[in-house]
């Protein structure tokens, strides 16, 4: 036995693995997208993008991913610089705090928004007694739910992701920048942020993949009148049952996320992928 | 080396053995969740592990999810007994997926009304329970008492108005409802869509599943809600002032029904199963904890229980039942231009 088989042979039952739980149903899914009745068929695709209603679901499910993200950003990239400043004691607890929601099931925790943000809820409640919103005011099925219960379910993977680079960043560099004159901002400007770079684009790619073909928040938070992709296909394949085009939705949600993954393989060379 | 081999692949052996006799003695069934999976428990699947010492494995799924699982299972299925609320089994016995059930093999077949079991050699297994869909209202809040499928309409309650999604079976009924009382039909369901459209401005709410519908009873302030009786009863037993009031212009009929699916094995327990849920007891026990109307003549209820459901041959000759086939057969269209009307 040669060292390539022997690799070959470790690696098996992860490709065999991969090839029955991954290749074979995404292959499927492919063909049944592009299978009509009398053969081969683009109709499903010309249906969806021919459509205004389903581009507005699928630019909806965009948008809403691109802001997740970038709120992701705004606030997980601070909290990772902050994490690698503190002391050891601190950064653990910071990190529990930060770990300790992936704990609790997404359900969980999108039901404890449901709760918050429902007419009676606590967050409308405050709004009204600052008579900021009107008597029926409710956040419940409303885009903006959608956004703070996946910033919240999300935040962790953004952060983690900045703070895995982060804490490998020489502190001596900052110091070094200070005493060239810098101030604080500039510091974090010119030197720390380009340094995280590889942290954020990694952290922003999960982020965005997660958001647009997340369900279960989207679904609950938004309802059924603010449909993303996921949700439409889950609907296509259950309530109309339509599994040709449901199948089509996949791919183009599929082939949409794997368009934003092509620049950052580029752009990264494959160094920190 | 060797030995150790030999030793796992018997020890292997010995578990699959143990597992294929499992196999053989234990039925997979969905139920609804809920209440109701408590109630069907009680009802149906503890006495029946009792009688045959069978065990019964349940996996909640609604019927429209249920039934996407079904037949996507079709070359391995995987349930032996599938239950459906949405006439599901309608073309699930058209593309095979159900067996024909012969009833000389359900003892309790003979007691069912006519309607209840007349597609059973096409696979459409027998109803057992009949779901009737009517308002359901907050008692407490509601001034007067809601008597028509049009006061749905009335624009004071349209910010307590909550309509349910028609991929939810019960949904599509009393829309269907509504659509009718507006002046459409299953040709047409334009009026039904326009009302939802100027409800929904109104201040509506749309939900996808039941419980959304206690939560917002309990937590949001609503009013009304075109749902099931069994339902009302369900809130009430919540601790919520809840009543259920048929309209006067008609009150549609959802059957529950149990189906034997195709191509599993053990079809013999699975018959077993289904008589006993079709039994006088089974319903009887269904409507005391449900109140869900019985499909078995010979179920006996107490008054309080037969009030609240529809009791006897003549009162279940009164309702009405939009065709499943026609429903089946528009579902796709209706849902894609439902999803168009509530897209916000």
């Amino acid at each position: 036995m040669n060292d390539r088989t022997e690799n070959l042979l470790l690696a098996l039952p992860g490709i065999l693995l991969l090839a029955l739980a991954f290749l074979f149903p995404i292959g499927q899914m492919l063909i049944l997208s592009v299978s009509g009745p009398d053969g081969f068929t683009l109709a499903p695709f010309a249906r969806f993008l021919s459509d205004p209603y389903y581009m507005g679901v699928l630019w909806r499910t965009v948008r809403l991913s691109l802001i997740i993200t970038i709120i992701c950003a705004v606030i997980g990239f601070p909290l990772a610089y902050i994490m690698t400043k503190v002391g050891p004691r601190l950064r653990l607890w910071l990190v529990i705090m930060i770990i300790l929601p992936l704990m609790t099931s997404v359900v969980i925790r999108t039901f404890g928004w449901m709760v918050m943000l429902s007419r009676s809820g606590i967050i409308p409640q405050i709004l009204r007694d600052f008579d900021l919103v009107g008597r029926n005011f409710a956040l419940m099925q409303t885009e903006t739910a959608i956004v703070i219960g996946m910033v919240q379910v999300l935040l962790p993977f953004m952060t983690l992701s900045i703070l895995g680079v982060l804490t490998r960043v020489d502190g001596r560099l900052e110091e070094a920048a200070r005493t060239m004159g810098c101030s604080f901002l500039q510091t974090v400007r010119t030197v720390v942020l380009p340094l995280s770079l590889p942290g954020l684009v990694a952290g922003s790619l999960l982020c965005f993949t997660l958001s647009a073909s997340s369900f279960v928040t989207p679904n609950l938070l938004g309802g059924s009148r603010i449909q993303v992709l996921a949700a439409s296909i889950y609907r296509s394949v259950t309530s109309a049952p339509d599994w040709p085009f449901a199948s089509a939705q996949a791919v183009i949600l599929f082939v949409g996320i794997l368009l934003v993954l092509i620049p950052y393989m580029k752009l990264t060379g494959g160094k920190n992928g | 080396m060797n030995a150790k081999l030999g030793l796992s692949v018997v020890s292997l052996a010995a578990l699959l053995g143990s597992t294929a006799i499992a196999q053989a003695n234990s039925l997979t069934i969905n139920s609804f969740g809920g209440a109701y999976e408590t109630a069907h428990r009680e009802c149906v699947i503890s006495p029946f592990e009792k009688e045959t010492g069978a065990t019964v494995n349940v996996v909640t799924a609604y019927s429209a999810d249920a039934f996407a699982q079904v037949r996507a299972q079709k070359d391995a299925p995987q349930f032996d007994v599938i239950h459906f609320s949405g006439g599901q089994e309608i073309v699930a016995a058209a593309e095979g997926l159900l067996s024909p059930i012969d009833d000389t093999k359900l003892t309790n077949a003979a007691d069912l009304y006519d309607f209840a079991k007349a597609k059973l050699a096409a696979g459409e297994g027998p109803a057992y329970s009949i779901a009737a869909i009517g308002l359901v209202y907050n008692t407490e809040a509601l001034a007067e008492k809601p008597t028509k499928w049009t006061d749905l309409l009335k624009p004071e309650l349209s910010e307590g108005l909550v309509l349910t999604d028609i991929s939810n079976g019960y949904g599509m009924l009393g829309f269907l409802m509504l659509n009718q009382v507006q002046g459409g039909d299953l040709t047409n369901i334009q009026p039904g869509l326009d009302a939802v459209k100027s409800l929904l401005d109104a201040g509506a709410l749309v939900v996808a599943t039941s419980p959304e519908i206690q939560q917002e009873f309990a937590q949001n302030g609503a009013l009304i809600a075109p749902y099931a009786s069994d339902y009302a009863f369900t809130l009430r037993n919540a601790g919520l002032p809840s009543g259920f009031q048929a309209g006067e212009e008609g009150t549609p009929a959802s059957f529950i029904t149990a189906n034997l699916v195709a191509g599993r094995d053990n079809a013999d327990l699975a018959l077993k199963f289904i008589d006993m849920t079709i039994s006088a007891d089974a319903q009887a026990c269904f409507a005391n904890a449900l109140r869900y109307t019985p499909t078995n003549s010979k179920t006996e209820l107490a008054p309080e229980v037969a009030a609240d459901v529809a009791y006897g041959e003549a009162a279940v000759a009164g309702l009405l039942r939009f065709d499943p086939t026609v429903i089946e057969a528009n579902r796709s269209a209706w849902v894609e231009q439902w999803n168009r009307t509530i897209a916000q």
